[in-house]
């Protein structure tokens, strides 16, 4: 992992188009702008872990497939 | 449950593969999806992937489980899907069965495929701060 020390109003660039910009240094945080291309998506970690988590667990068997339909047509 | 409306004046059918150019969360592999009508379930349709893994989901037209259902799409993302402000776009919300039942849905990132490009990609909106878990169906 690369480290650096950076204050505020300091930033760092990954590539040509994304940087990291440090707004505010607080006690239990740091405020940090982004700006990357359109086609870079930037979310907190944790956001996407929580929905790749999600997703892992609702693959479905074809078992499962009839099983929730037939409950859903029965909560109707 | 919310009563499930009678597929709108929106519904779009895809039946040719949808690329997701960077797959969805969990299955960054999987380029390329087909979306099906689940079997006797109407509302219900199912997501299975044609590459990278095997995968299939459940997934329900958001709107079909709350009517006020709205979350904007960012610029890039409407860029991303290749899609103008006007576009229809297929929206998606998986099924997730819970471990003790419970039949939930991910309101909070759903699925947005642009049937004109046929691009599609599960978007994590800033500003939609639905639930990851909605109650679809109470434990038995």
């Amino acid at each position: 992992m690369l480290v650096f020390t950076r204050r505020r109003h300091e930033a760092i660039m990954i590539g040509d188009g994304v940087e990291v910009r440090v707004l505010r240094v607080g006690k239990d945080g740091v405020r940090l702008g982004i700006v990357a291309p359109p086609e870079v998506r930037v979310h907190r970690r944790e956001v996407y872990d929580q929905i790749r988590d999600a997703n892992q667990s609702a693959v479905v068997s074809p078992d499962q497939l009839a099983q929730v339909a037939e409950r859903l047509t029965k909560a109707k | 449950m919310n009563p499930a409306p009678a597929v709108a004046e929106t519904e779009i059918t895809v039946s040719e593969a949808v690329t997701f150019p960077d797959g969805i969360p969990g299955f960054e592999t999987c380029r390329s999806w087909v979306v099906m009508a689940a079997e006797s379930a109407t509302p219900l349709r199912r997501l299975h992937a044609m590459d990278g893994a095997d995968a299939s989901f459940l997934a329900i037209d958001p709107r079909a489980v709350l009517d006020n259902y709205r979350c904007e799409l960012s610029a890039s993302d409407l860029r991303r899907l290749g899609a103008g402000d006007n576009d229809s776009l297929l929206w998606l919300a998986i099924v997730m069965m819970e471990p003790g039942g419970a039949l939930t849905v991910n309101l909070r990132a759903p699925i947005v495929i642009n049937p004109k490009t046929m691009t599609g990609q599960q978007v994590l909106p800033h500003n939609c701060l639905y639930p990851l878990r909605h109650v679809l169906v109470d434990a038995e």
